[in-house]
């Protein structure tokens, strides 16, 4: 027998001067700041004591940014424009009471926000919906395959973790990549990857997660830009489905807490606390063990393990392992009641992790209950059923106290009440309005630029990627990513059955990165409008719809990059108040900004906004592929002619355009009557104006091949690539014209017809081109790269 | 009939499909019963008349597609299988199901391999039923549709000869009607020579309602034309 090893030191703390304190922070890699450290200091002088090695890590991972999202709960001296204003915590403020206002309203369908793992809403009278979005930015620029891989399968233990189990039914994926036709010498830093190689690295990581578990990938989007060259960002989201009767969960004194799933290692070490700093050349070598390594399969036993366990009521609590691993998994469980671990019982990868490892190790695949103790043989045998280990890692007690032991030795004992009470932090932020240009007009042909817009990145079909994920597992995807006559024309939203429900639930989801260059209070706008009207046109009640924000942004100590953030945040909060939408839950992700040659490039303040909704029946899913010949065109909403933020602009080299109003109270009463007028089934199909402007719109629609199209109202061309907010193309059937126009009156205005005549999309004296060869454009646009 | 017959669903870590085709089951007329492999017993195949691998990621197949499955069915079950099907019982095995049939040797040799883009591919595919004795077939008509998703699905055979023999000998069930992956004679499905066990690669549990498809017109048949191989076969067990 070796002689027995100290698997913890402790750390003297209290003699230290401030220098020293944050010395200390930084040798650790505990991204704790000075304030923090010297608050740390106080908790022991108090305690008498000198803290251990792994108490320190806990409360680094606890008062990380990346846990503990201190930047959305500090106090922001902002200034617009010269106009000075307080905004007293941006969570607080712009999503927290927008929810509590809708939810007084809204009682009987909002279910829960912001404390479990994902936010519920009522799907029918037994069932809720959930949805979970995360970003996964830092391990996905350093090894793109693993870190999109556990950037998914973390989101689904999220929703596995939920209540007291959700069971996971769809997953969409969001990513910001620079250009794949980068050029090597266009990228100034060393060890930096290629936009193509992070890339299809990403898209294959989440690939081979979503489809090992058997959950259908359905909706997504990639932007592209330069300054997300250095940090890609990767959002994965998952929605789940739940008996509203195990939303409710509780830890009692007395319950066992019992590890399921994968063995603890020492992979995804400071994981929480890496994904708090910024990137930098010397990440590429020295943080790969921050990143996690991902097993689907031990995933999907734990999974259909904890749905079993949920049904036979064996479970009283349940998270999982995320950021911070066991120490934030059973904090969390633990904060209330208190209560003692046993870090020798977790079963290892691999031996000789010392206690920290053993406590704050990322490793996947692993989830947290708490149990009666009665009903500890029969998860056994549950778990010798699944293939999966179930291990009895300690109680709770009732004491306040989280006490931690190994090998005998207490390594952690920490008063839960003192642990989540990190110290707020003050900043200041500003925005100023830059000076806009209002004679902006587009150059050249309109088909001249047409053909460059339906071929730019921005708008070229998702197919490539789309067919490298199962969206057809589970049976259940009625609304598809690619719909239309021949299946691969693009839709507005997914949709999906539920079982044993006859509601269907709508996904959508909205980002606008460019607008939020020049306008972010107008992106936090269009944004939410932009996912509401998704969600309507997919069929779904836009009385019921439930929204979740994730935000991504480069350095927060740059005032102008912070201000943007909380321009961002005002706009959104407004939109959602208006549409009566609430926030059920998001994320924020800070400092992916990186040093490069020519000095810090931070990435565009990036806000996703993702969405559910509940669909009564689903006669009003009708997609937003052309249907038949002999229809009318209609466009309800009016087109401007601002350019910002449009991709016409954008490839036109246009900067210093003003982006479109969005404006709420005419769209959301636009939305009421599209909603209606589904519901009456006026609505062949349905296609918002979004990327690439009214022009590619139609197009899209009319990508199903099924009929030509002619256009014969006037637009120009600066109203054909504008990409103003709300506007929707409508195909009605030829009897119902009267109908639809009645209810709609002068919001809405025919614009053409769909005819049998010919292929062609014709648009009077301006288009007149083959759809064949448009189609031909528009979907191989990917091809080449991927 | 009285009793509604009974199909047995094997689960190993990893298959994700269960659900969806004991629904299919059922919707037909099938009493579905889904196992666990570590649970399963040769008495579960007492009164079984149908046998279902479905489709997934058995065991994650890292290694080779199924192989694991087909090692732990060969553990815990012995030649069970095997004598189920002597006895007159029916086999299905879709996708991963499919290439677990083949490694237990119950279809014609060959084997299912990496598709020649060396992608997974999730997409709708046109369908041959090349026999007319396949029990789970005969409801179906010539030509139809279902939704394929898998990266193993190329298959061959020692020979290529062999596939030519296959299509000649009605062991061949189904074949794509276009090139999707690159399998000697485009064949999407196998039969066995008793014609009692039947693997695919298509997915037929994803394409029970007619809604399921992707065109939102689709009105070819009165149910999806998945719904026709489960009633097939139901036909056959209950007749």
């Amino acid at each position: 027998m070796s002689p027995p090893k100290q698997t913890y030191r402790h750390i003297e703390v209290r003699s230290l001067d401030g220098d020293a304190l944050e010395h200390l922070s930084c040798d650790m890699k505990l991204s704790l700041s000075r304030e923090d450290m010297v608050e740390v200091q106080k908790y022991f002088n108090d305690a008498d004591r000198e803290p251990t090695d792994v108490e320190l890590e806990v409360i680094a991972q606890t008062w990380s940014e990346h846990c503990k999202h201190r930047i959305f709960g500090a106090l922001i001296q902002h200034e617009l424009d010269g106009a000075k204003e307080t905004v007293d915590g941006i969570f607080k403020t712009h999503i927290k009471e927008v929810t509590e206002a809708i939810w007084k309203d809204k009682p009987d369908f909002i279910l829960g926000a912001f404390v479990d793992n994902a936010g519920f809403v009522r799907l029918d009278d037994n069932v809720a919906v959930c949805l979970k979005v995360e970003t996964h930015n830092h391990p996905s620029a350093i090894e793109p395959y693993a870190g999109a891989n556990t950037g998914l399968g973390g989101v689904i233990r999220d929703i596995i973790g939920a209540g007291k189990g959700a069971k996971p039914v769809a997953s969409l994926d969001v990513f910001c990549f620079g250009s794949p036709d980068t050029k090597s010498e266009d990228i100034k830093a060393d060890d930096v990857l290629h936009p193509l190689g992070i890339m299809r690295g990403v898209v294959r990581g989440v690939r081979d997660y979503g489809n090992r578990m058997g959950i259908p990938t359905v909706s997504g989007a990639i932007q592209f830009d330069p300054a997300y060259i250095y940090n890609p960002l990767v959002f994965c989201g998952t929605a789940g489905t739940i008996p509203i009767g195990d939303i409710e969960k509780e830890v009692l004194s007395g319950h066992k807490i019992v590890a399921v799933g994968g063995r603890t290692g020492k992979d995804g070490l400071h994981g929480a606390t890496f994904s708090s700093a910024s990137l930098t050349t010397d990440s590429h070598e020295e943080d790969q063990q921050a990143v996690q390594i991902g097993n689907p399969i031990e995933e999907k036993k734990a999974c259909d393990f904890v749905l079993e366990a949920r049904d036979r009521g064996l479970i009283g609590f349940i998270t999982d392992c995320g950021a911070g691993g066991f120490s934030s998994a059973a904090g969390e469980m633990l904060s209330v009641t208190g209560g003692e671990l046993y870090l020798e019982n977790a079963p290892l990868k691999e031996p000789g992790l010392v206690s920290w490892e053993i406590f704050l190790s990322e490793s996947q695949e692993r989830m947290v209950l708490a149990v009666d103790e009665k009903h500890l043989p029969e998860l056994q045998e549950l778990a010798e059923t699944y293939e999966t280990e179930a291990v009895l890692l300690g109680h709770a007690d009732g004491s306040g106290i989280l006490k931690v032991w190994h090998d005998g030795e207490l390594v952690v004992e920490l008063d839960c009440s003192k642990l989540h009470e990190a110290p707020r932090q003050t900043r200041n932020s500003k925005w100023t309005t830059p000076t806009f240009r209002d004679d902006v007009s587009l150059e050249g042909s309109t088909g001249d630029l047409f053909h460059k817009v339906l071929g730019d990145f921005a708008v070229v079909s998702r197919e490539p990627i789309i067919r490298e994920y199962d969206h057809e597992v589970q049976g259940n995807t009625f609304l598809k990513p690619l719909g239309g006559a021949t299946g691969d024309a693009p839709q507005d939203g997914s949709v999906i059955h539920i079982d044993g429900s006859k509601p269907m639930m709508s996904m959508a989801l909205s980002l606008l990165p460019e607008w939020g260059k020049t306008a972010p209070y107008e992106m936090g706008l269009a944004c939410v409008d932009e996912c509401v009207r998704q969600l309507v046109i997919c069929g779904a009640d836009p009385k019921r719809l439930a929204l979740l924000d994730n935000f991504c942004m480069g350095n927060p100590d740059d005032e102008t990059e912070l201000g943007c953030l909380v321009e961002t945040t005002k706009g959104m909060a407004e939109a959602a108040t208006f549409y009566q939408a609430p926030f059920v839950s998001g994320k924020d992700s800070f400092y992916n900004y990186f040093e490069t040659e020519d000095g810090p490039v931070s990435v565009p303040v990036t806000l996703l906004i993702s969405g559910l909704g509940i669909i009564d029946d689903r006669k009003q899913v009708v997609g937003s592929s052309l249907r038949h010949d002999g229809s009318a065109l209609f466009l309800i909403g009016k087109m401007s002619t601002e350019l910002g933020g449009s991709v016409a602009a954008r490839v036109s080299g246009i900067t210093d355009a003003r982006v479109p109003k969005c404006d709420l109270a005419a769209n959301l009463a636009r939305y009421e009557n599209l909603y209606s007028a589904l519901q009456k089934g006026h609505v062949a199909s349905a296609h918002d104006v979004s990327e690439g402007g009214l022009i590619t719109t139609i197009a899209e629609m009319a990508f199903s091949m099924k009929a030509g199209v002619e256009i014969d109202a006037f637009f120009s061309k600066e109203q054909l690539f504008a990409e103003t907010p709300g506007c929707i193309v409508v195909e009605v059937e030829s009897t119902e014209v009267d109908d639809f126009q009645a209810l709609f009156g002068d919001d809405a205005q025919q614009i053409g017809k769909t005819t049998s005549a010919h292929k062609k999309l014709v648009i009077a004296d301006q288009i007149e081109e083959d759809l064949t060869s448009l189609k031909e454009r528009w979907q191989h646009g990917l091809t080449p790269y991927y | 009939m009285a009793t509604r017959p009974n199909a047995l669903l094997l689960k190993f870590p990893g298959t994700n499909a269960d659900e969806e085709t004991a629904r299919a089951l059922r919707e037909v007329g099938f009493e579905a019963r889904t196992v666990p492999i570590t649970r399963v017993t040769v008495e579960d195949f007492a009164d079984t008349q149908l046998g279902v691998l479905s489709g997934g990621f058995s065991y994650g197949d890292y290694v080779m597609a199924a192989r694991f499955a087909e090692l732990e069915i060969e553990r815990r079950l012995g030649d069970t299988l095997t004598t189920f099907h002597d006895n007159g019982g029916h086999l299905l095995g879709i996708c991963n199901g499919f290439q677990i049939l083949m490694r237990l040797g119950l279809l014609p040799a060959g084997s299912l391999i990496d598709n020649v883009s060396e992608r997974f591919v999730c997409k709708w595919v046109p369908l041959e039923k090349k026999v007319t004795d396949s029990p789970f077939l005969h409801t179906l008509p010539e030509g139809f549709e279902l939704p394929i998703a898998h990266g193993e699905g190329r298959l061959v055979t020692k020979e290529p000869a062999d596939a030519e023999t296959y299509m000649k000998d009605g062991l061949a069930a189904l074949t794509y009607g276009e090139d999707v992956n690159g399998s000697y004679q485009q064949i999407a499905g196998l039969q066995d020579t008793q014609r009692r066990v039947l693997g695919l690669m298509p997915h037929p549990e994803r394409f029970i309602y007619r809604e399921q498809h992707y065109d939102r017109d689709w009105q070819q048949a009165e149910h999806g034309w998945g719904y026709y191989l489960f009633q097939s076969i139901y036909q056959t067990v209950t007749a």
